[in-house]
């Protein structure tokens, strides 16, 4: 009998648990909270039908817009999507919905001409001078340096789809329309540095401060510039990361305020070692902000052989090497003093001069011997092995000796770097030197693999080919 | 007595000559300073077509901004205004009838090049307070306190706004999309 009572016992309490349990389900769904949105301020119908329907359709866009500064500023979607009837980048699907009788805001009178892809044209409207300075940089203008330089391309060397989900990912594509007037999938989406827009303008302003945030703490950060600047043709990110100014920020960026209003970010106050950012574009002492990477620089360490800013020929800065060096000593001596920058300066100018005549003069001297000879073929690159070896000499370890040297990181600008380098060297001599002696020619492979890419430059960015 | 008679004949001499030529070329000042007046010469006709569909000429305020008033000096700026409207409208006539080919385009292209931010001050005066506009508000800024290396003119951003050809008449007032400056016409 008391067995009886326990089973009675327990069952109603299961019962009660379960009822509880129900009860509590339909009084907190588990339903993430929908951020909330009230129309309080001065906002024009057509932009309060794209919130509350975004609001819902793309819930991360709407959220990601709500806590941006754009949205304290009252700058809604039409602020920057909207654009005029006629122009070639409407979106058509997007119009359709304005026909959708289900939908609350589905309605023609909100009917608004929008197009999908915001360029830095459309930015400039209320940011004029940050897009102007972009606009000169070796950033907007990357797509035209690729293709002066770049044998994988002008070679067609690799083909369009690693091209697209490669190179293009980060240099940026050429933005088309397609036949039926939508955009073309192979060119979109794209937020690369160098996107040729269809209003004719160059590069995203979203490669570093992301949809739909358009934050200034963020591009700050490095983690800004590392989705590009990695790997093992241009390591800027690992190189930071040894360096003394990674390290210090790793230790202490919690306390670092990304978010002080523009013009007044301070070393020492605000950051305690520079960030990426900090160095090429943040205002610093009496150095301006600016949107131009190109600036501050005194070597180009990217080159194959190193020249200055002012003589690398697939886009000479303009600028004067001195001048821009002393702009980067000003940022500097916020923290350093005078001789600790000259000296840093000097063991940098020797590591070029070093790259230059002991490495890269010789071996480039060494392939036009070979192409001279015969004993290379040079209607292709990378379908010889030596063309490879050479590439890589200044292409990967070369950039990672100089850039290792540049940022402080000594792994980088040894082990990674020249150490890479002497060994590259050495057998690409010995080779080399194996078919001149043998008066031999080199394999061509006749395998090289996906060679299926377009060669032909685009029309965009050299209207004159 | 003499002099008498020497100053009363120089007054009438002024009465008489001066005042008549004066009335002459005020007269003649406004009768040339008329849309109507430039688009006498076909080569400005499709300008002056395309100014009358824009809303620099249908407003519900009921403004209408004249050729001059854009694109001549403020007339408070006198000798440059006299000179400038004589200097063009000779030029203009002497190359109509030397011959050469009228390049829209190219006249585009000097008309922003000779542009002075005064020009449109003259009526857009209060630019920099706009609660609903906060981006224009933003960008009028680094105009009108613009930082040594960006100055820049109205007309970078705000172009293609009055001499486009539009086909059908536009009306302020009744502008289904809203305006807005279409951004740096350099990028």
């Amino acid at each position: 009998m008391r067995r009886y009572h326990l089973y009675v016992f327990v069952g109603i309490l299961s019962l009660a648990l379960v009822a509880a349990g129900v009860m509590m389900a339909f009084a907190q769904p588990n339903f993430a909270k929908v951020k909330e949105y009230r129309i309080e301020r001065s906002v024009p119908p057509e932009a309060q039908a794209c919130i509350a329907c975004h609001q819902t359709t793309t819930p991360g866009v709407f959220a990601d817009w709500a806590k941006s500064r754009h949205a304290n500023a009252n700058i809604t979607c039409l602020d920057c999507h909207l654009i005029q009837p006629g122009d070639q980048d409407i979106a058509q699907d997007h119009e359709k919905y304005y026909g959708r009788s289900d939908l609350p805001w589905g309605e023609g009178k909100y009917k608004m001409p929008i197009a999908s892809i915001v360029t830095p044209k459309d930015c400039s409207r209320c940011h004029p001078d940050e897009a102007t300075q972009y606009s000169k940089s070796k950033h907007a203008n990357t797509i035209e340096i690729m293709w002066k330089l770049d044998p994988w391309l002008n070679n067609g060397m690799n083909s369009d789809n690693e091209r697209k989900t490669g190179c293009f990912n980060c240099h940026g594509t050429v933005v088309k329309i397609d036949d039926n007037g939508k955009i073309d999938p192979a060119t979109w989406p794209n937020a690369g540095v160098g996107r040729i827009n269809l209003d004719g303008s160059k590069g995203s302003c979203t490669s570093c401060h992301t949809r739909h945030r358009f934050s200034v703490a963020e591009a700050r950060k490095p983690e800004a510039c590392d989705q590009c600047h990695l790997g093992p043709d241009h390591p800027q990110i690992e190189i930071y990361e040894e360096s003394k100014h990674g390290t210090i920020y790793h230790a202490y960026k919690e306390e670092y305020n990304f978010d002080a209003a523009g013009g007044t970010w301070t070393p020492g106050v605000d950051y305690r070692a520079p960030t990426c950012a900090a160095c090429h574009m943040s205002g610093s002492g009496k150095e301006p902000t600016s949107h131009d990477v190109t600036q501050r620089l005194s070597w180009e360490t990217q080159a194959p052989l190193t020249v200055r800013p002012q003589d690398f020929k697939p886009f000479p800065s303009g600028s004067n090497w001195q001048a821009e060096r002393q702009k980067m000593k000003n940022v500097c001596s916020a923290c350093h003093g005078n001789a600790w920058i000259e000296d840093f300066y000097d063991g940098f100018d020797k590591a070029v001069e070093e790259y230059n005549e002991v490495y890269f003069k010789p071996a480039k001297a060494k392939l036009g011997e070979l192409y001279e000879k015969g004993l290379l073929d040079n209607t292709k690159f990378f379908d010889e092995r030596l063309e490879v070896e050479y590439y890589e000499l200044w292409h990967h370890e070369g950039r990672r000796a100089r850039m290792g040297v540049m940022m402080m990181a000594p792994d980088y600008a040894w082990w990674h770097g020249f150490y890479e380098c002497k060994l590259r060297f050495a057998n690409y001599m010995e080779e080399a030197n194996h078919l001149i002696d043998t008066n031999q020619k080199a394999y061509v492979a006749k395998d090289f693999p996906n060679a299926t890419g377009n060669p032909a430059k685009p029309k965009e960015v050299f209207p004159d080919n | 007595m003499k002099k008498f008679l020497v100053a009363a004949a120089l007054v009438g001499f002024g009465v008489i000559v001066a005042f008549p030529l004066f009335s002459l070329g005020y007269y003649t000042m406004v009768r040339t300073s008329t849309p109507q007046f430039c688009a006498s010469c076909h080569e400005i006709k499709p300008a002056v077509v395309a100014w009358r569909s824009s809303t620099h000429t249908n407003n519900a305020a009921g403004v209408v901004v004249d050729c001059m008033d854009c694109h001549l000096p403020a007339p408070q700026d006198t000798f440059k205004f006299f000179f400038a409207k004589s200097y063009h409208g000779l030029k203009d006539v002497a190359v109509h009838f030397l011959g050469g080919e009228y390049d829209r385009e190219k006249a585009r292209e000097a008309a922003y090049a000779a542009f002075d931010n005064n020009e449109c001050q003259k009526c857009h005066r209060n630019v920099l307070y706009m609660p609903t506009q906060r981006g224009a508000m933003l960008a009028h800024r680094t105009v009108v306190y613009a930082r040594p290396g960006y100055e820049k003119k109205c007309i970078d951003c705000h172009y293609d706004l009055v001499h486009s050809d539009r086909g059908i008449v536009m009306f302020r007032q009744t502008r289904n999309i809203p305006y807005q400056a279409k951004g740096l016409r350099q990028l």
